[in-house]
């Protein structure tokens, strides 16, 4: 009796919320994002939110590869290491201002992207996963190197400019929190652009069929190249702020776990959907830092328990979990699961998220 | 001059000759047919002609010009498109999308007229080949029939000089078949210099169209004529029916 209540009460909130069209859905979402600095958090929340902007980045670019063009990167840090120490030497050796450094090196991630680019398209599918992981790998140990220490300081790092050192500590937060939502709106609204394009329809036809592709005349290398360009160009913004934003540049930027960050994130909120990885990456650090770190505890305190030492390291575990979780139950993820209850409301909108807009806009043509 | 010759070409798998020392030529707006048992060599021979397989030997011009051993797009937008014998659409596009790929190659681009979009383009071609109903639909949700003239159309969308078939009846209903043997006459019509080459097993809606056939067998070209001559020559019938006994 009461679950036929309350079944039929999610049904009719269910029909009402997603009776709002995506692009309202997306609006909504980034004036809460807007608005949370207002709400009085704490610093370390802030600093959490701030992460989780330029994470979503480099998600962002992560999901623009692999999720749309199909060309599976398990080393996409690379990139991001790349953009985070050209950032933190242009500052230590010339004492370059944040406005030149960020461009130079989302143009330094780009020349990595056509370098690593070339020698990697000749291998397909699970093979370039495996070679793409290599990269990172190789260019930390040399940043290891101890007879380099000199330039790259080893494990320590490089120091970085931040990006608003004249504000007290708590404004600093609130202005880079700002300023990392403005870059992160700006980095989705051109890689939306890029992956509904005509371009990003030869980007989806690589995805599904490479010889097909070729068989229609697409020069199918061109376009990787372009895709991985694009993508690390994207991935090096990401590293670049975080640089300045942690102050620091060290080889933990090149590392497995950071690699594999956007893969949890994009599988968490569909991958190729490009608002998915944006959705992903908040669920993610929520959880993470979060409920892990805060919550969790404080919830087994009540029960007089605690959690064990090195609960830390364990974390990966869960995520990955919930990662294959998700493939089996979701694959489409959470904010696909949303968008296709949309669609199934209404029947205007039944098509294929994933495919790019430019069949509405012909359908609305035919209309008028 | 021809539009497409093809010189002694030879492809080997292992000890397995695919092709072997195949010649012959397709003229400016002829249709021809290419007929065989399974495993004679068709596809292969398609595939070496588009450039999705390397020959060992032997040459292929297009208009008089060398193009062996070029890679495939760089073929397509030299003239020739082709289709596949198990259809390949863009699982995640439209319909109207999967054309909207072939139009974004250079060749495509280049022939869309001027003051006309791309996404016209495309559902002008969709509407040549009787696809505009399901123009919107992702291409994972049509019917085989349907998907065989998306590859019709996709590869129409580049404008070729030549197009290549691979068993475009392969699947059919007799409807389908007879719908897509007049669409196939209507767009030799419409463009009476392209020419067209078909591989295909049914023999009896191949042979309304072309006018000469190609025999196939074992890798060797046995015999070639008009569908007449090669419906009562000796050699094609013992390849079909097997020996007199």
């Amino acid at each position: 009796m009461a679950i036929s209540y309350l079944r039929r009460a999610y049904s009719s909130f269910a029909a009402h919320v997603f009776d709002i069209p995506p692009r309202l859905m997306a609006v909504l979402f980034f004036l809460i994002l807007l608005l949370l600095p207002t709400c009085g958090l704490s610093s370390y929340y802030m600093w959490i939110l701030i992460y989780a902007n330029i994470i979503a980045i480099f998600a962002l670019s992560w999901d623009l590869l692999v999720g749309r063009t199909g060309l599976i990167s398990l080393g996409h840090a690379l990139f991001f290491g790349i953009g985070g120490y050209s950032t933190a030497l242009l500052f230590r050796h010339y004492g370059l201002p944040l406005w030149i450094t960020i461009p130079v090196a989302v143009l330094l991630g780009a020349l990595a992207g056509m370098i690593i680019g070339f020698p990697c398209l000749r291998v397909k599918g699970p093979y370039l996963a495996l070679v793409t992981m290599a990269f990172p790998l190789i260019v930390s140990n040399i940043i290891k190197w101890s007879p380099l220490n000199p330039v790259f300081k080893g494990e320590i790092g490089i120091r970085a400019s931040p990006f608003f050192p004249f504000l007290p500590i708590r404004q600093q937060r609130i202005a880079e929190y700002y300023l990392t939502l403005l870059l992160l709106f700006i980095s989705a609204v051109i890689i939306y652009k890029i992956a509904n394009s005509k371009t990003g329809i030869v980007f989806i036809s690589i995805l599904d069929d490479e010889v097909a592709a070729k068989a229609c005349g697409i020069n199918v290398t061109k376009y990787k190249i372009m895709s991985f360009i694009i993508s690390s160009m994207f991935a090096s913004l990401a590293g670049s702020i975080q640089a300045h934003f942690l102050k620091n540049a060290n080889p933990s930027m090149f590392s497995l776990t950071l690699s594999f960050v956007p893969i949890i994130v994009t599988f968490l909120g569909g991958i190729g959907s490009i608002y998915g990885a944006i959705v992903g990456t908040y669920i993610y650090y929520i959880l993470d830092k979060y409920v892990l770190i805060y919550l969790l505890p404080v919830l087994l305190r009540n029960f007089n328990l605690a959690l064990p030492r090195g609960f830390e390291h364990a974390k990966l575990i869960i995520f990955t979990s919930i990662v294959l979780i998700f493939i089996i139950r979701w694959p489409r993820g959470i904010a696909r699961y949303v968008t296709d209850k949309l669609q199934d409301l209404e029947e205007a909108r039944d098509l294929d998220e994933r495919g790019p807009r430019i069949w509405k806009r012909y359908k609305k043509k035919e209309k008028s | 001059m021809h539009l497409l010759e093809v010189d002694n070409l030879t492809k080997r798998f292992g000890g397995l000759t695919a092709v072997n020392n195949v010649s012959f030529h397709v003229d400016e707006g002829e249709i021809v047919g290419i007929i065989g048992p399974n495993g004679a060599g068709k596809t292969t021979l398609f595939n070496l002609i588009s450039g999705f397989i390397k020959p060992d030997s032997g040459i292929v011009k297009f208009k008089g010009e060398d193009i062996t051993g070029l890679s495939p797009h760089k073929i397509v937008n030299k003239g020739i498109a082709r289709t596949f014998q198990v259809v390949r659409p863009f699982r995640h596009l439209p319909v109207i999308a999967n054309v909207m790929v072939a139009l974004k190659s250079p060749r495509g681009t280049k022939n869309i007229e001027w003051l006309k979009t791309m996404e016209r383009k495309a559902a002008d071609i969709l509407e040549d080949v009787g696809l505009s109903e399901v123009m919107l639909e992702p291409a994972e949700n049509v019917s085989h029939g349907d998907l065989k003239r998306l590859e019709i159309a996709k590869a129409l969308a580049t404008e070729p000089d030549l197009l290549l078939l691979d068993e475009p009846f392969g699947g059919l209903n007799p409807l389908e078949v007879n719908y897509l043997t007049k669409s196939i006459i209507r767009m030799h019509l419409d463009e009476p210099t392209r020419g067209i080459l078909i591989v295909e097993h049914k023999l009896h809606a191949l042979m309304k169209i072309v006018k000469r056939v190609i025999v196939l067998h074992q890798g060797e070209k046995i015999a070639e004529g008009t569908p007449e001559e090669i419906a009562k020559n000796q050699k094609v019938i013992e390849v079909y029916m097997g020996k007199a006994i």
